[in-house]
C-alpha cells in the first residue's frame, strides 16, 4: 500500500497524469483510491485538439491500470520519509515471506 | 457523532487518567475518501463523458454505479471523433463493466456543447465509415509493426487496444 | 435530537429531504442561480434558527419508559434483566452479508412526508420495540446525514436550540446559505472559548443532552478543553464500517447496566423522547465507540481521526464538489455554497439584484450581465434536464458501497482503520507520519515537534529532501552558528588584551588529558603507524570486482544502520508513562523492559554502524564506518544516529572521522586540481550534503567539549592526516575551524582553574604546529578564483586561526592572504553595493580578529 499511501499525501496538489494511451492530463489530484484509481479536478489535457473529446471536460476519473506516469510537485515529497517508508515496506513483505 | 460536543463534560468519575503523553495526530482525512465510491459519488447524476478500453466515448448521465465501477448511463450518445469531423449516436442506457472504463470525465454544463473548432459535424453514415476506415488502416500498420517488434522478441502489452 | 437543533423527524418519516442535493431539485431548478444573487452576509442559515421546538411539546410527566430504558434501579450487572443480553442472540448471526441486506431493507426510503411536530402524550415507540423479536439484528444505522438525509448542523448549540421557542423555528429553505466550514468553525470556537471560561457550563436542567450522553456512552473519553477533534465534530466519528452486531448488544447491556439520569422531573420527558429518537441514529455510532475502546488497551492510544468527511449534507449526493479538499482546504469553501453543477461564479462584475441596478450598469456590463444571466439559465435548465432522473441510486446505495470498499481497504492493509495508530502506522506510514509532520500546522507553537518532526522534519534538505527545507535549518544554519561562533571568539579576543592571557595560563590546575572521554583510548590507535595509513593507502584503488562487492557490502551496512534507526524510533514511541513514587512495580517492570531494550537496540545500531571495527593500516579498502560515510544515505544517518547515542559514541564517531579525514570522499574528491579548476557536480553535492547533515551533528558536539577533547582531536589531525590537503577543502577547513574556534572559546570563556597550565600549552603547540604546516598553502585555500563568492568558510578558518595568533603569527597569515585580501576588496568595488557589503563582510571577519579593517585598506 505504499503507492497508495504516498499519493494521498498528494491531495490538492497539482500532478500530470499520463496515461498509456499517451494522453497527458493535468489537475488537482483530489482524490485516490487503493487501486490508484486517481481523481482530477480543474483539468487541461496538453494536447487538446489531438483530444478533442475531452475538451469540456472539468474534472476526470482515471482508472488507475490505464497509467503510465504521474508527474509531482517535488516540494511535495518527502524523501527521507518516503525512503524510511520504503523499508518499513520492503521489511514488511519480507517477513510475510517468511510467515508463509 | 453529532451526538458528542466538546461540551460534554466528560463522564465523571471514570476513567482514572492514566494517560502518556502521546502527541496528539493532527486531523487527517478520513478513510471514506480514498475509496473508488468517494471518487464517484460526487459523478453521480452528472453529465459525463466515458472513454472506453476500445476507443469509444460515451457521453451520458451516470445514474448509477458499484464498488467494481460497473456504471449504468442514461442518455448516452456516442460521440466519434474522425479527422476534422464528429458525429453523435444516440445509445440510449449504457451499461459499461468497470474493467473496459478508461477514463471519465465530468462535462462543464457551460462548455456542453463545446466541439473544438477544428471539427465539423458530418453525418452519422459518413463519419461512422470513416472511423471504419481508419481503424482499419491502424490496425493494419499495428499489425506490421507488432510483427516486427516481434521478431526482435519484444511482446505487445496492449497489441490491438484502441487509442483513444 | 431535537435537542442539536436537528430536523428532528425518523429518517423512516422523512424520505429524502427536499433540500438535499440529488432529490427533489425539480421543483426548483433555480434554487442555485437565486441563491447566488443573495448577499453573503445576509441569510446564513443559523444553527439556532433550525431548531423546530420540538422539545418543548413533549410530555414531561411520563417517564414510565425511563425504566426499560436504564433499569429501575441503580443497577449492577446481575439486576440487569437478560433481556438486554442482546449479543447472546445476535452473535448467531455471522454472515455481514445478510447484516447488509438487513440494513439494506432496513433503510429503503419511505414515502416523503414532512414531518410535522408530533403532540402524542408520550413517545409513540420506545425504539426498543424490535429487540424482543429473537432474530433482531440491530439497525446498523450509519449516520443518516452521512448521506445529506438529516442533520443540516453541528451539534454544538445544544442549549441555545432547546430553548429557543417552537414558533421561532424556521424550517431550512433550499434559497438560504449554509454555513461554511470556516463560519461553522468560528462558531464554535467562539461558544468553545465562552464555555471554556466558566468551568461547569450550565445548570442541569438547561443542559438535559449531555446527561443524557453520559448515560449512554459512559465509555467516551473526557474531551478538555479545545482540542484538535473537537474542531470538526462532524469528522471526529469513529470508521463506519461493517460492525459485528454483538458489540452494540454489548453496549445495550451496558447501558441497561448504568441508572438513570437524575434529571429534574421536567427533563425527563425530554430525555425520554431523545432517547428514543436518537435510537434512529446512534447505533452506528455506539458500536464504533464500543469498538474503539475494547480493541485499544487502557490510556489514550487511540488516535481521534476525523472520519466523516462523507457527512456534510451539503456536499454529498449530487453536487459535484469535491468533497476532501474542502475539508483539508478551508479555501475550497466558496465551491460548496455554490449551485451543483456551477464552478464558482464566472460572472466578475457586481451582483444584480434588481432591474434598476441592471439600468444603472454600462453597456458593456449590462450585456456582460445578460450573457451570463442567459448563460446561467441555460446551465440551469439543463441541470433541471438531468436532474429528471435524479436519485435512482439512493443514499442508501451509495453508502453502502462506500462501506464495502471501507472493508476492502481494511483487509487489505490489515487495519488502516484500526485505532490503534500502530497498526496505522506500519501499513499508511508515509501517509501518516506526512500529515503529522506537515499536514497540519501545530495547534501550540509550543507543543515540541513529536518524534517524526524530529527525525525527519530537522534533516537536511537541499534536492535530498525538501527545497524549502534547505533554507530555515541545516547546513546554511550551521554556517551562521560557526560564524557566530568564530566572531564571539573575535569579540571575545578584543575585549581581553593580549596580556591576560598569560595571567590565565599562569593559574593552576591538573593536568588531564587522558580521562575516560579522551579517544585515543577507545580506539587503540597506533600513532606510530599513521604514516602508512595514509592517503597514499586509501588512495589506491582496489580492484574493480571488490570495488562492487565492497560497494554492495557498504549499502547493505546502511539498511541495517536505517532498520536500527526506525527500530529505535518506534521504540521510543513506545515509551512507558513517567514513573513517580507511587507507580507500582508493573510500571516500573516495563521502565526497566523499556530500557532494557533501547539499550540491546543502541549496540546493535553501535554495531552495526562499525565504528569499532578495526583500524587496518594498508588496507584498500577503506574503513567500513568510512564507506558508509562516503554514500549520500549513510552520511545522512549521522544527524539521526546522534539522537540515538551517547556522548561517549559520539566522541568516537567524532575521532573517526578526524582520524580518516583526509580519506573522506568528501576531502579526497574535493581537492582542486590545476587543470579542474571547478569540482564535478557530484562531488560539490557530496560536500553540502556532508556540511548540512555531518557537520552539525560534530558541531554541536565539540561546541560543548572541554579542550582536552578537543587537544585529543587536533593532535590526530596533525598526526594523521595530510594537512597540506586538508585546508585545500571545504570539510577540512570547516572542522579545523570547530576546533581552533572551540578552544578559543574555550579560553576565552572558562572560568580560572577549568583552564590548567599544561592543557593551555598543549594546546599551544598543536596550534602552532597547524600554523606552520597550513602556512606555505594558505594562498592556496581559497576556492576557484577572486570571483567564487563561495568562500566565506576560508575567511572563517582565517579569523580562526587570526584571533589565536601571537603578533608574529598575524603578519604571517596576513602575507599569507593579502592577496586574497586586495582582490576581494578591489573586486567589490564592481559589484553591487549589498553583494560587495556580504564579501567585505567576510573578509573582515578575519581582518577584524587580527584587529584590521577593510575600511582601513581604502
Amino acid at each position: 500500500m505504499l503507492f497508495f499511501s504516498f499519493f494521498k499525501t498528494l491531495v490538492d496538489h497539482e500532478v500530470t497524469v499520463e496515461l498509456k494511451n499517451d494522453i497527458s492530463i493535468r489537475g488537482t489530484l483530489k482524490s485516490v483510491d487503493q487501486f490508484l484509481n486517481i481523481k482530477l479536478d480543474d483539468i487541461s489535457v496538453v494536447d487538446e485538439v489531438k483530444y478533442p473529446h475531452m475538451s469540456s471536460c472539468k474534472n476526470v476519473f482515471i482508472r488507475g491500470s490505464v497509467v503510465r506516469y504521474i508527474h509531482l510537485p517535488a516540494a511535495a515529497v518527502d524523501t527521507a520519509l518516503l525512503e524510511d517508508a520504503t523499508r518499513r515496506e520492503a521489511a514488511q513483505a519480507s517477513a510475510r515471506a517468511k510467515q508463509s | 457523532m453529532e451526538s458528542l460536543s466538546i461540551h460534554d463534560p466528560p463522564p465523571a468519575g471514570e476513567q482514572p487518567v492514566k494517560h502518556q503523553p502521546v502527541p496528539p495526530m493532527v486531523p487527517q482525512l478520513p478513510p471514506q475518501m480514498f475509496t473508488t465510491a468517494a471518487q464517484l459519488l460526487d459523478l453521480t447524476d452528472k453529465k459525463l463523458m466515458v472513454s472506453l478500453r476500445d476507443g469509444k466515448k460515451i457521453i451520458g448521465v451516470l445514474r448509477s454505479w458499484d464498488q467494481f465501477a460497473n456504471l449504468v448511463l442514461q442518455d448516452t450518445i456516442e460521440r466519434i471523433f474522425v479527422q476534422n469531423l464528429y458525429a453523435d449516436i444516440p445509445r440510449g442506457i449504457y451499461i459499461v463493466r468497470g474493467e473496459n472504463v478508461l477514463l471519465l470525465g465530468e462535462i462543464d454544463l457551460d462548455k456542453d456543447d463545446y466541439i473544438p473548432e477544428a471539427f465539423q459535424e458530418a453525418s452519422v453514415d459518413r463519419v461512422f465509415t470513416l472511423q471504419k476506415k481508419e481503424a482499419e488502416d491502424r490496425k493494419r500498420k499495428e499489425k506490421a509493426r507488432s510483427k516486427k517488434l516481434r521478431a526482435y522478441g519484444f511482446e505487445g502489452e496492449h497489441m490491438g487496444e484502441a487509442i483513444i | 435530537m431535537s435537542f442539536f437543533g436537528f430536523d428532528t423527524s425518523l429518517p423512516r418519516d422523512r424520505g429524502h429531504q427536499s433540500t438535499a442535493p440529488g432529490f427533489g431539485q425539480t421543483h426548483d431548478p433555480f434554487a442555485g442561480l437565486s441563491q447566488r444573487n443573495v448577499s453573503a452576509n445576509d441569510e446564513v442559515l443559523d444553527f439556532e434558527e433550525t431548531y423546530d421546538g420540538l422539545g418543548d411539546q413533549l410530555d414531561e410527566t411520563d417517564d414510565a419508559f425511563n425504566d426499560d430504558t436504564f433499569g429501575g434501579e441503580p443497577a449492577n450487572q446481575q439486576s440487569v434483566g437478560k433481556d438486554f443480553d442482546f449479543s447472546g442472540q445476535t452473535a448467531q448471526i455471522a454472515d455481514t452479508m445478510k447484516e447488509e441486506q438487513m440494513l439494506y431493507a432496513a433503510r429503503q426510503p419511505p414515502q416523503r412526508q414532512p414531518s410535522p411536530p408530533k403532540k402524542s402524550t408520550r413517545p409513540a415507540r420506545t425504539g426498543y420495540e424490535k429487540y424482543s423479536e429473537p432474530t433482531y439484528i440491530p439497525e446498523l444505522q450509519a449516520n443518516a446525514s452521512l448521506w445529506g438525509m438529516a442533520p443540516r448542523q453541528p451539534s454544538q448549540d445544544v442549549t441555545e436550540s432547546y430553548h429557543r421557542k417552537h414558533s421561532e423555528a424556521v424550517p431550512p429553505t433550499s434559497n438560504r446559505k449554509m454555513m461554511s466550514l470556516e463560519e461553522v468553525e468560528a462558531m464554535m470556537r467562539a461558544q468553545n472559548n465562552l464555555k471554556s471560561t466558566t468551568p461547569q457550563p450550565a445548570p442541569q436542567t438547561s443542559q438535559p443532552q449531555p446527561r443524557v450522553e453520559q448515560a449512554q456512552l459512559p465509555i467516551i473519553p473526557p474531551q478538555q478543553g479545545p482540542h484538535p477533534q473537537g474542531q470538526f465534530p462532524n469528522f471526529s466519528g469513529p470508521p463506519q464500517i461493517l460492525q459485528r452486531p454483538q458489540q452494540l448488544s454489548e453496549q445495550r447491556f451496558q447501558q441497561g447496566a448504568r441508572p438513570p439520569p437524575q434529571g429534574d422531573k421536567q427533563n425527563q420527558g425530554v430525555q425520554h423522547a431523545q432517547v428514543f429518537q436518537r435510537q434512529r441514529q446512534a447505533p452506528m455510532e455506539l458500536v464504533a465507540h464500543r469498538s474503539q475502546h475494547t480493541s485499544t488497551p487502557p490510556g489514550p492510544r487511540r488516535t481521534p481521526q476525523p472520519r466523516q468527511i462523507l457527512q456534510n449534507p451539503n456536499r454529498l449526493s449530487g453536487h459535484g464538489q469535491p468533497i476532501a479538499p474542502s475539508l483539508s482546504r478551508p479555501s475550497h469553501q466558496a465551491h460548496l455554497t455554490g449551485p451543483m453543477h456551477a464552478r464558482g461564479p464566472s460572472y466578475p462584475g457586481a451582483v444584480v439584484t434588481n432591474p434598476q441596478q441592471l439600468l444603472n450598469l454600462s453597456d458593456e456590463d449590462r450585456a456582460a450581465f445578460l450573457a451570463e444571466d442567459a448563460r446561467r439559465a441555460k446551465r440551469n435548465h439543463k441541470i433541471h434536464m438531468l436532474s429528471l432522473g435524479n436519485g435512482l441510486m439512493t443514499p442508501q446505495d451509495k453508502n453502502f458501497i462506500t462501506r464495502i470498499q471501507l472493508q476492502q481497504l481494511v483487509t487489505a492493509t490489515g487495519g488502516v482503520d484500526d485505532q490503534d495508530p500502530e497498526a496505522a502506522l506500519t501499513e499508511d506510514f508515509y501517509y501518516q507520519v506526512y500529515s503529522q509532520i506537515r499536514g497540519a500546522a501545530r495547534e501550540n507553537p509550543n507543543q515540541p515537534a513529536n518524534h517524526f518532526a524530529q527525525t525527519y522534519l530537522f534533516q537536511t534538505g537541499g534536492r535530498y529532501g525538501l527545497a524549502g527545507r534547505r533554507h530555515p535549518r541545516g547546513g546554511d544554519n550551521h554556517m551562521q552558528r560557526m560564524e557566530q561562533q568564530v566572531q564571539r571568539a573575535v569579540e571575545a579576543a578584543k575585549a581581553k588584551p593580549k596580556n591576560k592571557q598569560l595571567v590565565i595560563e599562569g593559574s593552576l590546575g591538573k593536568i588531564s588529558f587522558s580521562n575516560a572521554k579522551t579517544p585515543k583510548p577507545l580506539l587503540n590507535l597506533k600513532r606510530t603507524d599513521s604514516a602508512d595509513v595514509r592517503p597514499s593507502s586509501a588512495g589506491r584503488r582496489p580492484s574493480r570486482h571488490a570495488a562492487v562487492l565492497d560497494r554492495k557490502a557498504t549499502l547493505r551496512d546502511i539498511e541495517n544502520v536505517y532498520s536500527d534507526l526506525m527500530a529505535m524510533e518506534d521504540h521510543e514511541r513506545h515509551l512507558p508513562p513517567p514513573l513517580n513514587e507511587n507507580s507500582d512495580p508493573e510500571s516500573i517492570q516495563q521502565h526497566m523492559e523499556w530500557r532494557h531494550t533501547i539499550q540491546d537496540l543502541n549496540q546493535k545500531l553501535w554495531r552495526d554502524l562499525k565504528v569499532m571495527e578495526p583500524i587496518v593500516p594498508n588496507s584498500p579498502v577503506p574503513h567500513p564506518f568510512i564507506a558508509i560515510l562516503s554514500h549520500p544515505k549513510g552520511k545522512k544517518t549521522v544527524p539521526r544516529v546522534f539522537r540515538h547515542i551517547d556522548e561517549q559514541q559520539r566522541v568516537t564517531i567524532l575521532t573517526m572521522i578526524v582520524v580518516h579525514l583526509d580519506t573522506l570522499d568528501v576531502v579526497r574528491n574535493a581537492l582542486l586540481h590545476h587543470d579542474e579548476p571547478k569540482l564535478s557536480r557530484m562531488a560539490r553535492e557530496e560536500v553540502e550534503l556532508f556540511a548540512h547533515s555531518v557537520i552539525p551533528s560534530l558541531f554541536s558536539y565539540i561546541n560543548e567539549a572541554p579542550l582536552t577533547i578537543v587537544i585529543g582531536l587536533l593532535g590526530l589531525v596533525l598526526d594523521r592526516t595530510n594537512i597540506q590537503n586538508l585546508v585545500r577543502t571545504k570539510i577540512g577547513l570547516s572542522i579545523l575551524t570547530m576546533f581552533v574556534s572551540r578552544a578559543e572559546i574555550f579560553k576565552q570563556s572558562s572560568a580560572p582553574g577549568d583552564l590548567t597550565d599544561s592543557d593551555w600549552e598543549q594546546w599551544l603547540q598543536l596550534y602552532n604546529k597547524l600554523f606552520d604546516i597550513a602556512e606555505p598553502v594558505l594562498p592556496y585555500i581559497f576556492p576557484g578564483s577572486v570571483n567564487d563568492t563561495e568562500d566565506v568558510y576560508v575567511w572563517q578558518y582565517l579569523a580562526a586561526m587570526g584571533v589565536g595568533a601571537s603578533p608574529e603569527q598575524q603578519q604571517r597569515l596576513v602575507l599569507g592572504v593579502k592577496d586574497r585580501v586586495m582582490e576581494t576588496v578591489n573586486v567589490s568595488k564592481a559589484l553591487p553595493p549589498e553583494i560587495a557589503a556580504t564579501r567585505l563582510g567576510h573578509v573582515n571577519l578575519f581582518m577584524r580578529a587580527i584587529g584590521l579593517d577593510v575600511e582601513l585598506l581604502g
